[in-house]
């Protein structure tokens, strides 16, 4: 048993906190959400000259084939930031999709997304917001594409679209280039700055070696890149929770009331204490369901686990978080809203309900 | 050096020896001498604990000096771990470890040569008398006192709330031994041999209806003087310093005795049907034994890392008693949903016919309303948490009034 990340894993989390405090400080990270602009292309290609973007990919495609648990401590980092959807859905989610290709798939598109050149988005949630079990989009090779998905992080940017649909008896995943002219985009604004669309496919043509994985098997595939995306998800709000906290300590610090800073009231040092406890916690779920990957061990209860508990604790330490704050927490220009909300949007790609009764199974209930 | 997880072979090789001596030797069958109180360390019995010493278990991580094996660290954890998923009566090993450390740390040359073989054998047990009438969260209210007289030292005082103390062999005992600058200055800690002439230990009944806690009153007992535990005047100082750690090894083994509740409530489900339909079916039922093994799970790996803090010599600063808060509320959160489970028949006495479970859910309910006080409570180790953890001002001495 050992809890100290390795001195590569440091230097890692090192970097991160240093470029991200530099590119994307809170003030930047709320500017960009004001106004609904998204990740500027440069970062994208900074973060990418630093290896993040190829972390997933393999070594003989320009990536480093990294672990999960490096990709949970700088996705910590980014959550900490409160950087954008991107860096998850594109690196560690359509890439584990991508590497399940064939490898002509393989080489057409990671060594560009590895270098920053390209990156991916997913296309499943339906417009009635369901995920993996409700794919309603069909897709058979040789055919075409026609329908609606939602909820597609980036879609006006991205290079490549992975579209989960029905088809050939099951899932199949398919590759489709983003610029296809059968591909329509129209935006929606959110919350917390993800820039999410409706993307419309007209007869987009489904040709046998667009399909990922087998036509009408692409669900383990699916669900095994998603797994990996909850992991680092949950590790993103763990990092965004973190940052919650060490405002909260700090305002509590400094703000005076009654002479006193309220932080020597014993109803706000219990109310810190319950944040760094479910911060802690949290993270420890995260590591073990990263670590548990990585030794090839079963890791889908750990999984269910990590992101239902950090999902929940995430907004419960946000919700806190704005009560100590006080009326300073209500105003657009605190952070604490962005970051509430970053939690909030890493959270409902969680489908809580799935994973507790993934959990449900595992501890043996008929 | 990398995050892992894993025990180890050597610690689950260990683990599989201890699965195997339960197997041969069913908890069950050992006579029980003292309440089971819930914190997943299970009932008293000192057959057990014979038991255990028999296996060399005791002492294993003792230094050969005392009479040890040096095994490793993990090997104490994988034992509590162990012991706590099979529900076995260990009561009284938490309270002989606490004692043989603190012994082997700062006791004298005879407390070792007496009692730690004793504590070894399972010949030992102990109980604190740390609170008093007057002194409960604040300590240092207390105000039994101790004299020397000759090479001894005389006590007087009443002590309560001491957990199994009218079945245990000594009782540590603190008591002031000086008026110093300062009321943290000036109190000893002393070894207080149970059958003492002047001790009288009354039985205090709890809600369950059993015994754990007793008074004891101290009139004029006499003590060695080398029955003196640590350095004279300095208890106060070296308790603290060791608390910190005993909060971990009094709670490590509650993410397994709760996962040992959960597993008995979740046969339950499986087991019964209420209207027509399986509980084990009905979505609120599974996804809240979901949420309830999520966060046992939460704190058996947070306990876990500061286990491995304690191997690796890491000071803990707060760590053990945010462990503490949140196991026991834990607890208290699957004691609750456990009631609720069970639905009317969880009221029902342990010996009626009809009680599920023969009434461990109730017991095991109202046990959990004291693990948030004794030990620190919830109050006091939250406020640990804020000014150790997070290095809030300490109440009442932030900045001056209109600073």
């Amino acid at each position: 048993m050992d809890f100290r990340p390795t001195d590569q894993q440091r230097m890692l989390a090192a970097v991160a906190r240093d470029f991200l405090d530099k590119r994307w400080p809170l003030a930047v990270a709320q500017d960009v959400a004001r106004d609904g602009r998204g990740l500027p292309n440069d970062v994208w290609r900074e973060l990418a000259a630093l290896g993040w973007a190829g972390l997933r990919v393999p070594g003989d495609l320009g990536g480093s084939e990294a672990s999960l648990l490096d990709v949970v401590l700088l996705a910590e980092e980014m959550g900490r930031a409160a950087f954008p959807a991107r860096y998850v859905t594109s690196a560690v989610v359509a890439t584990a999709i991508i590497a399940a290709g064939t490898s002509a798939q393989r080489q057409r598109v990671l060594p560009a997304m590895s270098a920053g050149d390209r990156f991916a988005t997913l296309a499943l949630a339906e417009p009635d917001g369901s995920g993996p079990d409700g794919i309603a989009l069909t897709a058979e090779v040789g055919r075409t594409l026609d329908g609606v998905k939602r909820f597609v992080l980036d879609a006006d940017a991205a290079d490549h679209v992975i579209v989960a649909a029905r088809g050939g008896g099951g899932v199949t995943l398919v590759l489709v280039d983003a610029r296809h002219p059968g591909v329509g985009v129209s935006s929606t604004t959110t919350m917390a700055g993800d820039r999410l669309f409706e993307v419309t496919f007209a007869g987009v043509p489904v040709r046998a070696d667009d399909v990922i994985g087998p036509a009408g098997g692409g669900r383990a595939i699916l669900d095994e890149a998603l797994a990996h995306g909850a992991v680092a998800r949950a590790a993103e709000i763990v990092g965004t929770a973190q940052r919650i906290l060490d405002l909260t300590v700090e305002h509590a610090k400094v703000r005076v009331q009654s002479g006193r800073p309220i932080g020597a009231f014993q109803a706000i040092q219990h109310a810190c204490a319950d944040l760094l406890r479910d911060v802690e916690t949290a993270r420890g779920l995260v590591y073990h369901a990263a670590w548990r990957v990585d030794a090839g061990r079963d890791a889908a209860t750990a999984i269910a686990m990590a992101s239902a508990y950090a999902g929940t604790r995430g907004l419960a330490v946000a919700r806190r978080a704005h009560q100590i704050f006080g009326a300073m927490g209500y105003s657009a220009e605190h952070p604490l809203h962005l970051l509430h909300k970053r939690i909030h949007a890493a959270s409902v790609e969680s489908d809580r309900a799935a994973h507790l009764d993934t959990i449900a199974r595992a501890i043996g209930l008929a | 050096m990398s995050i892992d997880f894993a025990l180890g072979a050597e610690a689950e090789a260990f683990a599989a020896e201890v699965r195997a001596w339960l197997a041969a030797n069913p908890p069950e069958r050992f006579p029980i001498d003292g309440m089971d109180a819930g914190y997943g360390s299970g009932a008293h019995s000192r057959p057990f604990l014979q038991a255990l010493a028999a296996q060399g278990w005791i002492s294993m991580t003792w230094p050969r000096a005392f009479g040890g094996a040096e095994r490793a660290f993990w090997t104490k954890l994988v034992l509590l771990e162990e012991l706590a998923l099979a529900g076995a009566p260990f009561g009284p090993l938490t309270g002989c470890d606490q004692a043989a450390d603190a012994i082997m740390a700062r006791g004298s040359e005879r407390l070792a040569r007496e009692l730690l073989p004793r504590i070894a054998r399972g010949d030992a047990t102990f109980w604190q008398g740390f609170s008093e009438p007057g002194a409960g969260s604040d300590l240092l209210g207390l105000t039994t006192e101790a004299r020397r007289d000759g090479d001894d030292w005389v006590i007087r005082g009443h002590k309560i709330w001491s957990s199994h103390a009218g079945i245990s062999s000594y009782g540590l005992v603190i008591a002031r031994t000086a008026r110093g600058a300062s009321r943290s200055d000036g109190l000893s800690m002393f070894v207080v041999d149970s059958t003492s002439p002047g001790m009288e230990i009354r039985p205090i009944v709890s809600l369950t209806g059993g015994v754990y806690h007793y008074e004891v009153f101290l009139d004029e007992v006499r003590v060695p003087g080398d029955f003196l535990l640590g350095t004279e005047h300095q208890g106060f100082r070296e308790l603290l310093q060791s608390l910190d750690t005993d909060r971990f090894w009094g709670r490590f083994y509650k993410a397994p005795a709760l996962r040992r509740v959960l597993d008995q409530l979740v046969r339950h489900a499986n087991a019964t049907s209420r209207g027509g339909a399986p509980l084990s079916r009905d979505a609120y039922v599974r996804r809240t034994l979901a949420e309830l093994a999520t966060d046992i799970e939460a704190l058996r790996l947070y306990f876990y890392r500061i286990g491995w803090m304690l191997a690796e010599q890491v000071p803990t600063r707060y760590e053990t008693a945010l462990g503490k808060v949140f196991a026991d509320e834990t607890g208290q959160r699957v004691g609750a949903f456990g009631l609720e489970l069970l639905g009317p028949h969880a009221a029902l006495a342990p010996d009626s016919p009809w009680a599920p479970l023969g009434g461990a859910i109730q017991h095991f309910y109202l046990t959990t309303m004291g693990h948030t006080i004794a030990g620190g409570t919830s109050e006091v180790l939250r406020t640990t948490v804020a000014t150790r953890g997070l290095e809030l001002p300490r109440d009442g001495r932030g900045v001056a009034r209109g600073a």
